[in-house]
């Protein structure tokens, strides 16, 4: 059996591509690394990795001729949004200043509000909604990494939700094929590789 | 939610290129291991993150030595942190591609260009940068140092926090050069002044002798983190057994 083949999409951020690399093909995927909009369409799955700020990620999105061609492909075949990945697939962010997003989910990206200390730095587990295909035959006491100041605020896409000091916010989305994680797969252990090897073999 | 301890349990590996070495008091080297085949181990014993500080580099003025961070990085699915002789964009840039989550950085942002951090903050995200504090006690507070504690700064531990986080650091490492290496309990007064002064997440540092030191601390501090070296070289726990003891602590 061949191994499904994964595009990581890199637009220019400096990011952990190695990392997601590496947790992609222990996950069982054949991942190739694009850096041109047009090798977007000859992608089976995309990954939109990203750390950062919303603003310069869309900064860089806008000024190299990512946006339309990204919204397309994100829209037409399985793509997971990895931390600020997630959150430029939202439609709108308000970190340094107001951006408008890749809009492929609905959401607002807000700094997280909550007296525990931010950034939200750790493991934690999360609570499913519904039966997400991401988390399929993962224990709910399994924990993820988070990173992150910013959250996307959605009502419509849940797929999971996790609590900081006595904040909950959401960490996972789906529409459709369209998926995001707030956490880290590539830097949550074996649980985490078990979620890329859902979405590898979707 | 989480059936585990809240506190992330780092491991943090003092390197000296090729080996783990240990200070004592940011002096005395001995030699412990590789630092790959260490990180392997202690991501294998539970450790929620690998903290690695080169810690010769800013003394020889020098990078850290890319293809190490890069030979470490690789067996881990956990968050890598690195640090030593950082001191610029690039430098940091050339670390993300080589496999680190997070960049710890010291002396440069002390000693020479804090702004570093406020430029660090905005190209890669507060959550990837960690400013390391190397605190020397004196009569009423504490002095940043730098360079193992070599250099004064004659800036204040605490008002130098507050700037460090107000230019976009996301974490704050707190190393005691009294305690460092001693496993003799750490400097309590200090760990808990930076988390009063902070919102940020503090890692606690320098001076786990034992699990208990280590429970006795995180009761009086509350720490959002524990970055523990000896402990774990000198086999005097292992990480699960450091967890195994918080959770039971209710912390």
């Amino acid at each position: 059996m061949s191994a499904a083949s994964v595009a990581v999409v890199d637009v220019g951020l400096v990011g952990n591509i190695a990392s997601i690399r590496r947790a992609l093909e222990a996950a069982g995927a054949h991942v190739d690394v694009i850096d041109r909009p047009d090798q977007l369409l000859q992608a089976d799955k995309l990954v939109l990795p990203g750390v950062g700020s919303f603003a310069e990620a869309m900064a860089e999105i806008n000024t190299r001729g990512w946006l339309e061609p990204l919204r397309l492909a994100a829209v037409s075949r399985p793509t997971l949004g990895i931390c600020l990945g997630m959150q430029l697939l939202s439609r709108i962010g308000f970190e340094f200043g107001e951006s408008e997003g890749l809009a492929v989910l609905d959401g607002e990206v807000r700094r997280m509000e909550c007296k525990a200390p931010i950034p939200h730095i750790g493991f934690k587990a999360v609570t499913t909604v519904g039966k997400p295909e991401l988390f399929r035959g993962i224990a709910e006491s399994e924990e993820f990494y988070f990173m992150h100041s910013y959250e996307v605020v959605n009502y419509t896409d849940v797929a999971a939700l996790c609590e900081h000091g006595s904040h909950r916010f959401v960490c996972a989305l789906q529409r459709d094929q369209v998926f995001g994680v707030q956490f880290h797969p590539e830097k949550s252990r074996d649980a985490g590789i078990a979620l890329l090897r859902n979405f590898v073999e979707l | 939610m989480s059936a585990g301890s809240g506190m992330r349990v780092i491991a943090k590996l003092d390197v000296k290129p090729p080996f783990v070495v240990k200070p004592i008091h940011f002096e005395g080297l001995r030699k412990i291991g590789d630092p790959a085949q260490l990180a392997r181990r202690y991501y294998e014993q539970g450790a929620d993150e690998i903290l690695y500080i080169d810690i010769v580099a800013s003394l020889y003025q020098r990078n850290v030595l890319f293809d190490q961070v890069e030979a470490v990085s690789s067996q881990l699915f956990v968050p890598f942190a690195v640090g030593g002789g950082v001191r610029c964009i690039d430098d940091m840039v050339r670390l993300f591609h080589g496999g680190a989550d997070k960049i710890a950085i010291n002396t440069h942002v002390l000693q020479h260009n804090p702004e570093l951090l406020d430029e660090a903050a905005r190209t890669f995200g507060c959550q990837a940068v960690v400013v390391a504090i190397e605190a020397k006690r004196h009569s009423h507070g504490w002095e940043c140092y730098s360079d193992c504690g070599r250099e004064r700064s004659g800036k204040e531990v605490i008002a130098w926090v507050q700037e460090a986080e107000r230019r976009g650091a996301g974490e704050v490492l707190v190393q005691s050069v009294d305690c460092d290496g001693r496993r003799q309990g750490f400097d309590v007064a200090l760990l808990q002044a930076v988390k009063r002064g902070v919102g940020i997440p503090v890692i606690a540092a320098s001076g786990a002798g034992s699990i208990a030191d280590v429970v006795t601390m995180a009761a009086q501090v509350r720490p959002d983190a524990v970055a523990v070296a000896s402990l774990l070289h000198y086999g005097l726990a292992s990480i699960a057994e450091l967890k195994a003891a918080l959770v039971e602590a209710g912390l």
